[in-house]
């Protein structure tokens, strides 16, 4: 099945897979700290005492959460000019990306510090915290604690998701399979040399939620 | 140092806190007595606003708890509470949980606050427990931990919501000497509990409330030997039958 399989390609064009790996990379980066940034911001509006406040994040989730990322990309990509506003493409790809797991990033929070218990936000309120700092010092670090599995599954998402900005002609991983289709005509090296790219992310990704949720585990010491 | 006058709470219908007036003096030691549901978590619960009161006055150590327009952070870090769930925060060490407060609330620095959490915990037996996480103590030890994340504050009122009633019998002493020891060095002090040779023993009165009022103060001799009241008296037979 192999002895069709030109490896020779592949090595030709690493260079452009090493530069779209790393686009990939920094994209991803890039929008998962904005999305997870989002999702903090929004769950404390969730969460607060003013309705106001309350609505808006609530829209904000249940919009994004109920439509197509692609249609929410496209919405930045064509909607956006047409309403006068220009951006480049890699920032528009990386708002809608920053976005799209923020509203996701909000609810995985919430379920974070909705699992902590009430009378530890009632001791810090009896100790004349304020509401910041008790969501910096009490429910925070927990509820990031109790989350980076279903965080780090979502940022999975995130990093596949970001194929699709490959619909924008953002050079990344995705697009370097497509380039390299589309030049030599060979979709099975093109793509799984993609493939294997995005497997490397994943595994870092791993990599890196084992090692944080030990440390979390240790100092909670359960 | 805290001064309830006419002071009224509802829970839609139901009247928590009926017509309550009561003078604690600096340095006396309240202990708060009732059966479930007569409104005795609330009574303490209102002093640092964890619940507000709808009418009547409210004064703590010179501040008004009534008026809305009361800065609470200040009055807060003045009054230390205990919980009957302990309450700590699992992340941090029993040292980070008695300092995070001073640090944040009181603006020590870190130097003083440690030093003073430090203090504290020795102060309660856990000299040798400074680096534990909760999950590694045992209730009596947590509640130690939770008086002395009071008392770093510094403050001037200490209360107690049923501080002994989730722990096993064998470690409800090392709690209640703790608390004996504060009310002999003058703290002034409100506890809701049930434990009696606590309250003859060191109380100044001995409240107790049903329905949401109080229903008799008296010193806890008095009270205990000769209540004034056939709801006290019921009470006091029901504690004394368990
Ligand atoms: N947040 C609340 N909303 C509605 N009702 C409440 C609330 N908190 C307490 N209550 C009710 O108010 C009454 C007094 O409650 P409180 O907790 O002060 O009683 P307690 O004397 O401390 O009782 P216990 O000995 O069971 O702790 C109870 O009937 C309780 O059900
Ligand atoms: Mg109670």
């Amino acid at each position: 099945m192999l002895e069709g399989f030109n490896f020779r390609i592949i090595w030709e064009y690493m260079p452009l897979y090493m530069q779209c790996f790393a686009a990939t990379l920094w994209l991803s980066g890039l929008s998962l700290f904005g999305a997870v940034v989002v999702g903090i911001i929004a769950c404390a509006m969730r969460l607060s005492q003013s309705r106001i406040l309350r609505s808006i994040a609530g829209v904000y989730i249940e919009t994004i959460r109920s439509t197509p990322l692609l249609a929410q990309l496209y919405f930045f990509y064509f909607g956006l000019p047409s309403m006068g506003i220009m951006l480049p493409e890699w920032l528009t790809g990386v708002i809608a990306l920053t976005l799209n797991s923020g509203a996701y990033y909000a609810e995985i929070i919430r379920a974070g510090i909705q699992a902590i218990d009430f009378g530890q936000i009632e001791a810090g309120i009896a100790s004349g915290l304020s509401y910041i700092q008790r969501m910096r010092f009490i429910i925070l670090p927990q509820a990031l604690g109790n989350t980076i599995r279903p965080m780090l599954g979502q940022a999975i998402i995130l990093v596949k998701d970001s194929s699709l900005l490959s619909l924008i002609s953002i050079m990344e991983l995705t697009r370097a399979g497509q380039v390299l289709t589309s030049e030599r005509f060979t979709p099975a090296e093109g793509f799984l040399t993609t493939a294997a790219f995005y497997l490397i992310i994943y595994y870092m990704l791993k990599a890196f939620s084992g090692w944080s949720e030990k440390r979390l585990i240790f100092r909670e010491a359960h | 140092m805290i001064s309830y006058k006419n002071v009224n709470k509802w829970y839609g219908e139901l009247h928590v806190l009926n017509s309550i007036n009561l003078e604690v003096e600096k340095g006396e030691v309240i202990v708060v007595c009732g059966p479930s549901g007569s409104g005795k978590s609330t009574l303490i619960r209102c002093i640092n606003r964890l619940e507000p009161i709808q009418e009547g006055e409210l004064v703590v150590d010179g501040m008004a708890v009534h008026d809305k327009k009361t800065n609470m952070t200040k009055i807060r870090a003045e009054i230390g509470f205990v919980f009957q769930s302990f309450n700590l925060y699992p992340h941090m060490t029993a040292l980070e949980n008695t300092t995070i407060a001073p640090l944040k609330v009181r603006g020590f620095n870190k130097a003083e606050a440690e030093k003073l959490g430090r203090e504290m915990l020795t102060r309660v037996g856990l000299a040798d427990r400074i680096d534990h996480y909760p999950a590694q103590l045992s209730g009596g030890q947590q509640q130690r931990v939770a008086i002395a994340r009071g008392l770093t504050m510094k403050p001037k009122i200490m209360l107690f919501d049923e501080p002994t009633s989730a722990l096993d019998p064998e470690m409800i002493h090392e709690v209640l000497d703790v608390m004996r020891d504060l009310a002999k060095e003058g703290m002034t002090m409100m506890a809701v509990t049930h434990e009696m040779g606590f309250a003859r023993e060191v109380a100044s009165r001995v409240v107790f409330m049903d329905e949401g009022k109080i229903i008799e103060i008296a010193p806890p001799n008095d009270f205990f030997t000769n209540p004034q009241t056939d709801r006290g008296k019921y009470f006091l037979q029901s504690i004394l039958t368990h």
